[in-house]
């Protein structure tokens, strides 16, 4: 049986997103992605948002878990590129995020059902 | 100040075959606005993961799209090798090497076939797919596929290449070279072609490095980033320069991409001549467990996975952050504020892949 | 009699000569393409199962334009050929051309719409140069009549050099070719899918087709009396200017629609105007 392999990631809370991510934009950090998954946590489903960054290729990542249908606030201001993230994780999980700076408020992606990827 | 039209692009267009939508918000023949939607074909295909073993993934892995298939198969692998540590063999390192770089070859080549056609010149379309072909031949080849190569599996390669067949394949990538001579000549020297090109859809560097530009489009605004510097597979004993113009507009895309082209022949030859003797695969025990990110340099640009295992035989999370999707923010700028006739040249200078965003 | 008989040859020939042509274009630059291509009658062909579909029709005036720019095109001819006015002939073609142009508008599509607005655009830029031509004509025949222009054993061509090169630059626009396919492209592969004609289906783009056809025929007609001294030479120059035409429209990229109409303009001014001052100088000094 292999190792368990672990990625440096640091894991944060909501109200800390927007600060570390305004001092990694200050620091010369480029957005490379905001991934988000659907997990299950002792029984309940968790949505945990990656969000990875990247100077001189080394990545550097955060984590927040949020419950579903929460909301969060949009890191679209720092980041000019993370609103099409912020749009697709909306339209396919159902996160609600706030102050996105393109908001096309559910009509990026056309799905047949509300928010899919979070159906079982 | 005019009245506002609004013109329907896509999912179904002659110049964009591929299902991306973009309301495009005109007055008179100016785009004021582009609004963007997909999910036409979505395929499930990260859902698919936790239904399929992990080593089976790998062919639904190269299906994400047809362009870039090698490179996604090879993005899956990496990953899945850097979470059980294996080691691959230093041979099958230089074949993935070879044939992500034809993987370039041929989609650059197909890329400036579609360009000649977004500005109406039929010939060069046909010129550059003719090309395109030739390379399709030498992958068929060395893969024993045209378009999924199936060649790459965690731990290795499927097939290994005779020394005889290396040989002539660098011989025919030779003469290939004199054929593009006279393709990218036309792109950058022909006068009505540089008329669409030159000043056309304009990414500053502020703007490329804000909006996450990647790949050709990020390097035509001279910015000089290539994830194939983070040395996977051969590329940490191969010698090369990021290709990059300073000019951010479409001519400065399309040089990049000629001279990439040329860049991608000669790290081809670079790895025949250093290509080890030895096995092409090694035995793969056990399932993964942990996660990983992996970062390749794809024809179109830097491309992100994700995978997380769980100790079974299915990988629980698999994510793919595609370069056209991280490339949409940096073209809904450079659509903003141009001509309604440089629409085509503007979205395939970006060179879109619906079908990878659509996973 | 006579006259009828010619105008019924001319009814039944001008598609037909017109559709060949559209045929050894699609061959010939198939071959510049290194293709294989279609066969010579695809022209045919198509129109034929054109006629087959189903009509969609958006809008009950669209029917009426496409018939009256057919009959339009048709009339156009007519009149050129059969030694009418070719000043009458030439407005009968620009009225042709409105009633395609009222035919797109009058759908909702905006691809047709600003197809329809792009034409008006051409339009304007090709027109100062017809209209110079038929003025240089009548300074060099002394007459607008087409017989006696075609009659009058006068080399044209070398009097009239510039006009003739203004002329041929104005005539890819006409015939929809690159670089100035900017309204409505043959291969429907731009930015405006078909332009002018997007929104027409079955028969009523068979007809349109079918005028195209007629315009071809009527164009080459034209070129025809720059070397109408010998009708051999004649007819080799309409078809060499065509085949000029399908070389250059294999390998340039399509232009946009403000440098087509500076640069039409300025050609009629320069090559056009010039022409027709340094004659007039010739002739009254």
């Amino acid at each position: 049986m292999a190792m368990e392999k672990r990625i440096e990631i640091f894991i944060l809370t909501v109200d800390e997103l927007v600060s570390r991510t305004r001092s990694l934009h200050d620091e010369g950090y480029r957005l490379v992605q905001i991934c988000c998954s659907k997990v299950d946590e002792s029984g309940k489903a968790v949505l945990e948002l990656d969000y990875t960054f990247d100077k001189h290729y080394n990545l550097y990542n955060i984590r927040i878990s949020i419950e579903e249908g929460a909301e969060i606030p949009s890191i679209s201001e720092i980041f000019g590129s993370a609103f099409v993230y912020e749009n697709e994780i909306h339209d396919l999980y159902g996160v609600s995020i706030q102050g996105i700076s393109i908001d096309y408020r559910g009509n990026f992606y056309k799905t047949a059902m509300p928010h899919p990827f979070t159906q079982d | 100040m005019g009245k506002q039209t609004i013109i329907p692009f896509g999912p179904q267009h002659p110049v964009l075959p591929e299902p991306l939508h973009l309301d495009l918000v005109l007055e008179d023949e100016r785009i004021v606005d582009a609004i963007p939607s997909i999910g036409y074909v979505h395929r499930g295909l990260e859902l698919l993961v936790s239904k399929k073993e992990y080593a089976e993934y790998v062919y639904v892995a190269e299906r994400i799209c047809g362009i870039c298939s090698f490179m996604h198969g090879l993005g899956y692998c990496q990953a899945v090798e850097e979470i059980m540590e294996i080691q691959v063999p230093e041979r099958a390192l230089f074949l993935r090497t070879i044939w992500a770089e034809l993987s370039r070859i041929h989609s650059h080549l197909m890329w400036f076939g579609l360009a000649a056609d977004a500005f109406g010149l039929e010939n060069l379309f046909m010129l550059s797919w003719r090309l395109r072909e030739s390379v399709l031949d030498i992958i068929e080849e060395t893969s024993g596929g045209r378009v999924i190569f199936g060649a790459c599996k965690i731990g290795g390669v499927r097939r290994d290449i005779s020394p005889e067949t290396l040989r002539d394949m660098c011989q025919k990538l030779e003469k290939l070279k004199g054929h593009m001579d006279r393709l990218t000549g036309v792109f950058l020297n022909d006068r009505s072609v540089g008329y669409r090109l030159k000043g056309i859809g304009v990414l500053t560097r502020e703007d490329a490095q804000r909006l996450g530009a990647v790949g050709p489009l990020l390097r035509a605004s001279g910015v000089d980033m290539d994830m194939r510097r983070l040395g996977y597979a051969a590329y940490e004993r191969l010698s090369f320069e990021p290709v990059t113009e300073n000019d951010g507009d479409c001519y400065a895309r399309c040089a990049v991409r000629a001279r990439e082209l040329y860049q991608s022949i000669d790290l081809i030859a670079q790895a025949v001549s250093m290509m080890p003797d030895g096995e092409v695969d090694t035995k793969v025990l056990g399932a993964p467990k942990g996660e990983c990110f992996m970062r390749l340099e794809q024809p179109r640009g830097e491309v992100l996975y994700y995978v997380r295992a769980d100790g079974t035989r299915y990988i629980e999370r698999f994510r793919v952050r595609t370069p056209t999707f991280t490339n949409i923010p940096s073209m809904i700028h450079c659509l903003k504020g141009c001509d309604f006739s440089d629409v085509p040249n503007v979205i395939l200078t970006i060179d879109p892949c619906i079908s990878c965003i659509e996973r | 009699m006579k006259i009828i008989l010619g105008v019924i040859l001319y009814i039944v020939a001008a598609p037909l000569v017109g559709g060949i042509l559209a045929g050894i274009d699609r061959v010939l630059s198939a071959k510049l393409q290194s293709r294989v291509g279609p066969p010579l009658l695809q022209p045919f062909y198509d129109v034929l199962k054109l006629f087959e579909k189903r009509t969609m029709i958006v809008n009950r005036f669209q029917n009426a334009y496409a018939w009256c720019h057919v009959i339009f095109m048709a009339m156009t001819g007519a009149f050129f050929f059969e030694g009418g006015d070719i000043l009458l002939a030439v407005f009968a073609l620009t009225l042709a051309g409105i009633f395609l142009i009222l035919g797109a508008y009058s759908s909702n599509s905006p691809y047709s719409y600003l197809g329809a607005e792009r034409e008006l655009v051409l339009m304007l830029a090709y027109e100062p140069m017809v209209i110079l031509t038929m003025v240089g004509m009548y300074m060099v025949a002394q007459s607008f009549s087409f017989m006696e222009i075609a009659a009058s054993q006068r080399p044209i061509i070398l009097y009239l050099p510039g006009v003739f090169l203004g002329f041929l630059y104005i005539l890819p626009m006409k015939l929809r070719k690159s670089p100035f396919d900017i309204s409505s492209s043959h291969h429907a592969h731009q930015e405006l899918v078909r332009g002018l004609t997007s929104d027409f289906s079955g028969s009523m783009l068979a007809l349109i087709e079918i005028a195209h056809w007629y315009e071809t025929t009527l164009l080459l007609g034209l070129v025809y009396l720059f070397f109408s001294f010998n009708p051999v030479v004649g007819v080799c120059a309409a078809f060499g200017t065509y085949f000029l035409g399908i070389l250059v429209d294999n390998s340039y990229a399509r232009l946009k629609w403000e440098l087509a109409f500076t640069s039409a303009w300025g050609i009629a001014l320069v090559l056009g105007g010039g022409n027709l001052a340094i004659l007039y100088f010739i002739a009254g000094g």
